[in-house]
């Protein structure tokens, strides 16, 4: 740390001696950071303007009555949305532990392609996997008045998402503390359960938000897979822009269901940083 | 620490024949076996099986399969699929293919300036997942912005654009779907860029180079593998565009093949043709995805 401080102001000198190269480059190194923060800007450009919306209507206090209505008459689909999330990340955990503890520790023929095969539900667009589900929960499993019909879609959907990071932060823990805790005597259940689980504690969590973001926000798979009388509250959004055009308490909708994602985001974030989302949707 | 014991090297990742740990015999074999039972039951189940019986239902007419006197097997709705929905498949591919340019263009710019100039990372990071949140909201948003009276009318009207020729036209479909998978490009330029030692454009602007024979002769072909795994994610992802064309397209670009698939399949119960058009989008998405597979490290696993 103090070596990088001293570095830091040791560096102005030898760069003081090429002015003129200096300015030229600073104007590119500004035109650099301005090129980001236009991209940014328009990442976050459609939010913003939903939220703008969202405050706006014919009535006085117009955004709070907005927000009102989003807890009042969508707050069903509100509830939908965090019970399926809820119950999706639950199954997320129980399939990827066992799972990525195989594929990192144990040896069978075939390992890579087993990966590749489970990850693969990420790369099927949301449209063949919702139609070949409500096909075979029509006239197979009998699951369309379920609620366990739109929770196992997605629960298909997103474990890749949480196996990823967990595979990640095995093969990154070095097999000694496992081994150090045989010696001691652990069986392998107790060496699992007070070395390895706190110890990938980062990796499982990388996972939970990915895919409680993903899952939060689904309204393509739950559109064909939904049960009558279920619906989330991104299907909420869908279904009001389709059939009422766009209105400001759908904005408000839309602008609180970003904003629960986001503060998952930045509480991750500033709990474990960001270097366990590393291969994933965040570089 | 006596003599004769090795020591044992912290990074060593291979297991010493302790028990419980990558035994070779039958009973380990078979808990290997049980730890990914959970994770097979839901690929297989939900994924495997309702793949093979869209392709299966693919082949029978209409909603024959439910009929009592059993399916009709046919192939008419592939022959329907060519004859009649072939602009479904082109414009769907044109989408996916202008979105994949977009991103290469504006996406390899970002990521170097990322990887190479951003101190401010975690700013970067915690803003570029608000695509993430799905292309639903971002639909949303642009066509509120692009409405009649909405806040980019004053822009337009100063460009001499109509409202609606912008709002309901290809360029802003194409926007859409390229900021919903640009993160994609710049996370897959970004890594290989990451690779990429700075010291060797420095000496290749010692040598004489300039910036742009620097790109072409250096970083371009370092980053080869990253950029073509970036557009071919890209591309995979974009095929199954569905809100962006709805919310933001005129007829030509509503007709995308992942509306039409829900049109024809949970609309109209045509379970035959609906397949049969999930199955073509599924058929490009594989194809996409082993190539990228190919490109990109996929050696996450030994």
């Amino acid at each position: 740390m103090t070596a990088a401080a001293a570095a830091d102001t040791r560096r102005p000198a030898p760069v003081e001696a090429r002015k003129p190269l200096l300015r030229s480059g600073r104007v590119r190194d500004l035109a650099a950071h301005a090129y980001v923060w236009t991209i940014l800007v328009i990442f976050v450009l459609p939010f913003l303007a939903l939220f703008g919306y969202s405050l706006t209507g014919p009535q006085e206090n117009a955004g709070l009555s907005n927000y009102g209505y989003v807890f009042s008459t969508f707050g069903d689909n509100l509830l939908w949305s965090l019970k399926i999330s809820g119950l999706t990340l639950f199954l997320n955990v129980l399939i990827s532990l066992p799972a990525g503890y195989a594929i990192v520790r144990k040896s069978f023929p075939g390992k890579r392609l087993l990966f590749s095969l489970l990850t693969l539900p990420l790369y099927v667009p949301g449209a063949v996997i919702g139609i070949s589900l409500i096909l075979t929960y029509n006239f197979t499993y009998h699951l369309t008045t379920s609620m366990w019909g739109p929770v196992f879609a997605m629960t298909l959907g997103t474990f890749p998402l949480m196996l990823t990071p967990i595979v990640v932060a095995m093969k990154d823990l070095p097999i000694v503390f496992e081994e150090a805790a045989a010696c001691l005597g652990a069986s392998s259940w107790q060496a699992y359960r007070k070395i390895v689980f706190p110890l990938i504690g980062p990796g499982i969590s990388a996972g939970l938000l990915l895919s409680f973001i993903i899952v939060f926000n689904e309204y393509l798979v739950t559109l064909f897979v939904h049960p009558p009388g279920l619906e989330t509250a991104p299907l909420r959004v869908f279904n009001q822009i389709r059939t009422a055009g766009l209105a400001p308490t759908t904005a408000a909708l839309a602008v609180t269901m970003q904003v629960i994602s986001f503060l998952a985001v930045i509480l991750f974030f500033r709990i474990f940083g960001t270097r366990h989302l590393k291969g994933t949707y965040i570089l | 620490m006596t003599a004769g014991t090795p020591p044992i090297a912290p990074d060593r990742t291979r297991s010493l024949a302790l028990p419980g740990f990558a035994r070779g015999d039958t009973r380990s074999g078979l808990r290997t076996l049980l730890m990914l039972v959970p994770a097979l039951i839901i690929a297989i189940g939900f994924l495997f099986y309702p793949l093979v019986f869209i392709v299966q239902m693919s082949f029978t007419e209409g909603s024959s399969y439910l009929s009592p006197a059993g399916p009709v097997e046919t192939i008419a709705n592939y022959t329907r699929l060519v004859s009649r929905y072939l602009p479904n498949l082109l414009i769907t591919l044109e989408l996916a293919l202008f979105a994949t340019i977009v991103d290469l263009v504006f996406g390899f710019p970002f990521a170097y300036i990322f990887v190479r100039k951003v101190r401010y990372r975690t700013i970067v990071r915690a803003l570029m997942v608000f695509p993430m949140f799905g292309a639903l909201y971002i639909a949303f948003g642009m066509r509120f912005i692009l409405l009649p009276g909405g806040p980019a009318s004053p822009l337009l009207a100063a460009f001499g654009i109509a409202n609606t020729d912008a709002l309901f036209s290809l360029p802003s479909v194409v926007i859409a779907m390229s900021v919903f998978t640009f993160p994609f490009m710049v996370l897959n330029i970004g890594t290989a860029l990451g690779n990429v030692d700075p010291q060797l454009e420095e000496a290749a602007a010692c040598l004489g180079a300039r910036p742009w024979q620097t790109f072409r002769r250096v970083i371009l072909p370092l980053t080869r593998a990253g950029t073509v795994a970036g557009m071919l994610t890209v591309f995979g992802w974009s095929i199954g565009t569905f809100a962006e064309p709805l919310l933001l397209g005129s007829q030509n670009e509503q007709r995308a093949l992942a509306w039409t698939v829900y049109q024809r399949g949970v609309v109209q119960t045509d379970y035959g043709l609906s397949t049969a058009m999930g199955d073509v989008l599924l058929l490009v998405a594989f194809v996409v995805t082993y190539l990228s597979l190919r490109y990109s490290r996929g050696a996450l696993v030994e």
